[in-house]
């Protein structure tokens, strides 16, 4: 009995020795085994971007970068995840305005204030768009003549409660026009309601239409975001400087990383921007590079936390 | 022409045709297992498509979704358990049909319709992919509101002593489709604030628990242990005479036309395909009453009808660039990794894709059919297996495929419940089958019927009569309601007047 209660000790001892060391030795050496990065569907937009990333990394970093896929429950499954894995860098989230989105419109108790953010390292261009039949060249054109005819043009905008749903919204507000939102099940079935006439106009991710664009079928009005090699005019440049959407794709870490372990990762991660292979991806995905680091990229979650909130009239 | 010399060009090397056939393999073995799905065994092929060249990656994608269309129908057969959601209305006569002792019709039935409809869409995909693209785009909310519609008014003729029963059941499947997340304000509805069921009931817990968990609840009812006849089904599970299959060629051409066009429409998709030609053979026929009895051609419509979706479900995403569906949508991610995007200029810049797609199918339907008569000369010792060890696997695998679904724990609860009641429906004669369709066809219904009434500005009367096609789908939805309706009249009178 004796005999046990002095291994006890002795082993107390030795864990407190051990659990006091290894912050520091983990932040020295860190990263020293591999990481993992977490999309929560297989072959969608965002994993592509997560792998393409991790390739990109390859060699750059002493350690593998690997991409994995926890599905199911619209997301939360993966978020819940990496939310209470261990905050040592080692598990990262892939994540884009949806993880704003999602938690609120389907009341879930995970949210991004559960995580610090790494980096957000693209926006995803949006754009109001036609069909190429349409009479309309230009956003001025469009909404004069909803002006014309108040309640007549429709206007869809993806999902409800998605970020482009919101901007719509509020496009339509600032401009003073009377014009019906249809919300679609996804940008998909937007482009096709407009491609076959069901719906006068839509706003989606330029991604998501690009090749019907270059194949003559639809037509662009005016873009949110300023898409680097094209000539679109933006919605500011329309008159409109108040509506802003940043459809981001980011990483986030578990709340409490070391910052030193953060500032790492975000440090690979702008290298990768420049990586050849990298750089032919985004720009033949036509995604908007826009590198945020840390708390800047945590700020814009907060404002579009804010604003989906009140478009949704949830607090 | 020199384009599809092309796209054969693109088939013609060892890679691609193994890649196709262990795609058919891989698609017909996760189709036969409930809860995986065309679209889960796409994804967990993805990551091993990445090293390979993107037109080999996709045509073993296309193999893949070709074969879980048809592995669906096997257990659906075999034990009342549809494998995928697309099989569901094969379960209506297909498990009868074994019942009845003919499961090997029913089976190689299966698989004949399936080869059909999936080369029919291969052809139609080849010469019509254009043309199609058209009429995907004609169809907007309120033409998929009655399409739906359409569809939804077979409940009409399901409950077979009361056509009420039909209707309530029906209308019950309705009422479960509202739960879960409103398509339109964006907030979980009807959810008593579980979270759990935020996103809605999912369709495969909810189809296991009604088909498969019930029918073993009710067949241990029935059971007793000491009866010798019922150790092991007697059953005849040769492989019938092509005569016999090949009669049905006039429902497969049918079929596969729905099957084609509706697979064409994003939203519609493989269930609502099955569902609508299997309630237009039933409707059109001479003798109503035989389906849901074992009437073969309740098989053969909608297994040839869900295998030519696969053709029509090309069309948006290689015309258009658009994926209409979950597995199309999965194809669209191995293109992109590949930095190759579809759409209209993708004939112009890489028409090895396009066209080695459009030859892919071709070859995948004929590898199907080789796959199946394994596959079904495999799955028929199920028949051999004695009740209580059938009970045992069937209610394990139900039970393992409702959570391997999702992962979610909570597909279980509703499957197990969803089995108690379709126990207690056949027990009351109202018509599981109803449920399920108001479950898979109510919220097309209700979505589109919403964004139609916001097109036309809450007009009811605008959203009937706002094209010619809505004008159609109104007049067929119409004549199956009253048809059914004025039945008991129709005998009664030719009754007064023989006697």
């Amino acid at each position: 009995m004796c005999r046990n209660r002095k291994f006890i000790a002795l082993f107390l001892v030795a864990a407190s020795l051990i659990v006091c060391v290894a912050p520091f030795q983990a932040e020295a050496a860190w990263p020293e085994k591999r990481i993992e990065m977490i999309w929560h569907s297989a072959g969608s937009g965002g994993d592509i971007f997560l792998r393409s990333l991790a390739k990109a990394m390859e060699g750059k970093v002493p350690v593998p970068v690997i991409v994995n896929n926890i599905t199911g429950a619209s997301g939360a499954n993966s978020w819940n995840h990496v939310a209470r894995s261990k905050p040592d860098g080692y598990t990262i989230q892939g994540v884009s305005s949806t993880f704003i989105a999602s938690p609120i419109v389907n009341n879930m108790k995970v949210s991004f204030r559960d995580f610090d953010a790494v980096a957000r390292m693209f926006v995803d261009a949006v754009a109001i768009y036609v069909s190429a039949e349409s009479p309309y060249k230009t956003l001025g054109d469009f909404i004069e003549d909803a002006k014309k005819r108040p309640g007549e043009l429709s206007i869809t905008g993806g999902t409800a409660g998605n970020i482009e749903f919101i901007a719509t919204r509020q496009l339509m507000k600032e401009a003073g026009v009377n014009v019906s939102v249809v919300p679609f099940e996804g940008g998909g079935d937007g482009v096709i309601a407009v491609l076959g006439g069901h719906v006068t106009a839509g706003v989606g991710e330029f991604a998501e239409m690009s090749s019907s664009v270059d194949g003559g079928k639809i037509r662009i009005l005016a873009t949110f975001n300023k898409i680097p090699g094209f000539d679109y005019q933006t919605v500011a440049e329309a008159g409109f400087p108040q509506v802003t959407i940043e459809k981001f794709r980011g990483l986030i870490v578990p709340k409490g990383t070391p910052k030193e372990v953060i500032a790492t990762l975000a440090g690979y991660f702008r290298a990768a921007m420049d990586e050849p292979g990298f750089k032919t991806y985004y720009e033949s995905n036509h995604l908007v590079p826009a590198f945020l680091e840390g708390e800047a990229f945590y700020k814009v979650m907060e404002a579009q936390d804010k604003a989906i909130r009140e478009s949704l009239g949830k607090k | 022409m020199e384009n599809f010399l092309i796209g054969i060009n693109a088939l013609c090397s060892f890679d691609a045709l193994l890649a196709i056939g262990a795609g058919v393999i891989w698609g017909t073995v996760g189709g036969m297992i409930p809860g995986i799905n065309g679209t889960i065994a796409m994804a967990l092929l993805l990551p091993f498509t990445w090293g390979m060249e993107p037109h080999v990656a996709v045509m073993m994608l296309g193999g893949v979704y070709c074969g879980a269309e048809y592995g669906g129908s096997i257990p659906a057969i075999l034990i009342g358990t549809p494998g995928t959601n697309a099989a569901a209305a094969t379960v209506f006569d297909g498990y009868e049909m074994h019942k009845k002792g003919e499961t090997g019709l029913a089976l190689y039935l299966s698989l004949y319709s399936s080869v059909f409809g999936g080369l029919f869409g291969a052809i139609a995909l080849i010469f019509l992919a254009i043309p199609l693209a058209k009429i995907a785009l004609a169809f907007g909310p309120a033409e998929y509101f009655l399409l739906a519609l359409t569809g939804l008014s077979l409940i009409c003729s399901l409950g077979e002593d009361n056509i009420f029963k039909g209707i309530w059941a029906g209308l019950f499947g309705i009422l479960l489709s509202t739960v879960g997340f409103d398509p339109f304000a964006g907030s979980p509805r009807f959810t008593f604030g579980l979270d759990d069921i935020s996103d809605g009931f999912e369709m495969v817990a909810l189809m296991m628990g009604l088909f498969a968990i019930s029918e073993v609840f009710r067949q241990i009812q029935s059971f007793d242990i000491h009866d010798p006849q019922i150790q092991a089904q007697k059953s005849d599970t040769s492989m019938p005479k092509w005569s016999a299959l090949h009669k049905f060629y006039k429902v497969n051409i049918i079929s596969s036309i729905m099957g084609v066009i509706i697979g064409a429409m994003p939203g519609a998709g493989a269930t609502v395909a099955s569902f609508l030609s299997y309630s237009w053979f039933k409707k059109s026929s001479k003798d109503p009453d035989s389906f849901g009895k074992g009437n073969p051609t309740g098989v053969a419509a909608p297994e040839a009808a869900n295998n030519a979706v696969t053709g029509g479900a090309m069309v948006p995403l290689l015309a258009l660039g658009i994926p209409g569906s979950n597995s199309t949508a999965i194809m669209l991610g191995a293109l992109m990794i590949h930095n190759v995007k579809p759409g209209p200029m993708l004939f112009i810049d890489h028409p090895e894709i396009p066209y080695g797609i459009f030859s892919s199918m071709f070859v995948a339907n004929i590898f199907m059919f080789f796959v199946g008569v394994a596959c079904i000369k495999f799955a028929i010792r199920l028949t051999s297996i004695s009740k209580p060890a059938l009970f045992a696997g069937i209610l394990t695998l139900v039970f393992t495929g409702a959570y391997a679904f999702n992962s979610e724990a909570v597909d279980v609860l509703v499957a197990f419940l969803c089995g108690i009641l379709g126990f207690a429906m056949r027990r009351a004669k109202l018509p599981h089958a109803a449920t399920v369709l108001g479950f898979v066809l109510g919220f097309i219904m209700e979505a589109n019927l919403r964004r139609a009434l916001i097109l036309t500005k809450g007009n009811y009367w605008n959203v009937f009569t706002n094209s010619s096609i809505t004008l159609a789908l109104t007049l067929i939805v119409l004549i199956s309601i009253f048809l059914p309706l004025l039945k008991p009249l129709r005998k009664k009178f030719v009754v007064s007047k023989t006697y």
